[in-house]
């Protein structure tokens, strides 16, 4: 049954929100203000997007040419380095055996002479040897000048990788997304994480060196 | 074991591929061929014929994992050796790794002995 009092007299609606959302509505429309201002003024985000992190990208490049030509050259350097290396060795024990004769004076006169002459060669032989191994020992040292060269240009790119940090935790607290389990995915250990660093937390156990995984693969029975 | 054995040696660094190259032909191992992922090793490996895989893991292409599983599911390969050499060092990957049929696992850095080891461990579980 209707009233007609209620009918002819409805409860007035208020159109103004209570106090505490308007306090809350205040709050968030001044913190996304001041966001989008941060944003807005800061053209550092353009130019981070649009130039520094492409041109990080190819000093990074540049940093993966430098260390594989450091580390070719090297190994270039140990390849040459082995065989006069070699010689040396192998000529010094060949050479121990008629020296022990000659010492223990045992040995032949055809067998002196013959161990004179060898002894003459390797004196010669072995020294060119050892110029070419210490040659290439000064090459070995200079060679690993990229570390300057490429601590520098990775340097720069992590002071870039800081300001991004910086824009991206922004983006997250203004969407409401941190926090969370950062952990690989098993899609991404399938496909391989890389090397461990210390300092880095890896999400995931990691073994303790070549014993450990021994150890791990032999309970496998590998 | 053979000293004619032929080597795959499979990374994406061609550095790494020339250390291990060179630690094999010490070994006297001087038939040692290369590859710079998964899959351009894969094909290699059907119409090669390799007597030992020696694979990272961490590729663009097709992972070491993904290779070594490949390897496993095919007739003339299933039983080859296949060592892992990588930088990899979860427990769970080298379970994975384990359960996909790895003959042994060598992380990264290593040494020449520690390869020398795992390849005649591998070698020596093979003949037995």
């Amino acid at each position: 049954m209707s009233n007609p009092a209620a009918l002819r007299d409805p409860p007035q609606r208020s159109d103004t929100p209570a106090p505490d959302l308007l306090v809350q509505l205040q709050d968030l429309t001044t913190n996304l203000q001041t966001a989008l201002d941060r944003f807005r003024l800061d053209s550092r985000l353009t130019r981070l997007a649009e130039k520094e992190v492409p041109d990080a990208r190819e000093r990074l490049q540049h940093v993966l040419k430098l260390t594989e030509q450091a580390a070719h050259r090297t190994l270039d350097l140990v390849e040459q380095s082995c065989p006069p290396a070699d010689r040396t060795a192998k000529e010094a024990a060949a050479l121990g055996e008629p020296w022990s004769r000659f010492r223990a004076g045992t040995i032949t006169v055809s067998d002196y002479c013959d161990l004179i002459t060898r002894v003459d060669k390797f004196l010669l032989v072995s020294r060119t040897d050892s110029d070419t191994v210490r040659a290439n020992l000064n090459e070995v040292l200079l060679a690993q000048d990229y570390q300057d060269l490429t601590g520098q240009i990775i340097r720069g790119v992590m002071t870039l990788v800081s300001e991004v940090e910086v824009v991206l935790v922004d983006l997250a607290r203004l969407a409401g997304t941190t926090g969370g389990n950062h952990g690989p995915t098993a899609e991404e250990l399938a496909r391989g994480t890389g090397p461990v660093v210390p300092g880095v937390e890896q999400g995931a156990a990691v073994v303790n060196g070549q014993v450990d995984i021994d150890a791990l693969l032999s309970d496998l029975g590998i | 074991m053979s000293k004619d054995m032929k080597f795959l040696v499979v990374d994406d660094y061609s550095t790494m591929r020339r250390i291990v190259k060179n630690l094999l032909h010490d070994l006297g191992y001087a038939n040692v061929a290369e590859a710079d992922d998964g899959k351009t090793a894969l094909p290699l490996l059907e119409n090669g014929s390799f007597d030992f895989l020696i694979t990272d893991w961490n590729m663009p292409g097709m992972p070491g994992l993904d290779l070594l599983k490949a390897v496993r599911s095919n007739d003339r390969l299933k039983k080859l050796p296949v060592l892992m050499l990588t930088a990899e060092a979860k427990r769970e990957q080298i379970v994975e790794a384990a359960q996909a049929g790895v003959s042994g696992y060598v992380i990264k850095p290593f040494t020449a002995v520690t390869l020398k080891e795992k390849i005649d461990k591998i070698l020596g579980a093979q003949a037995a």
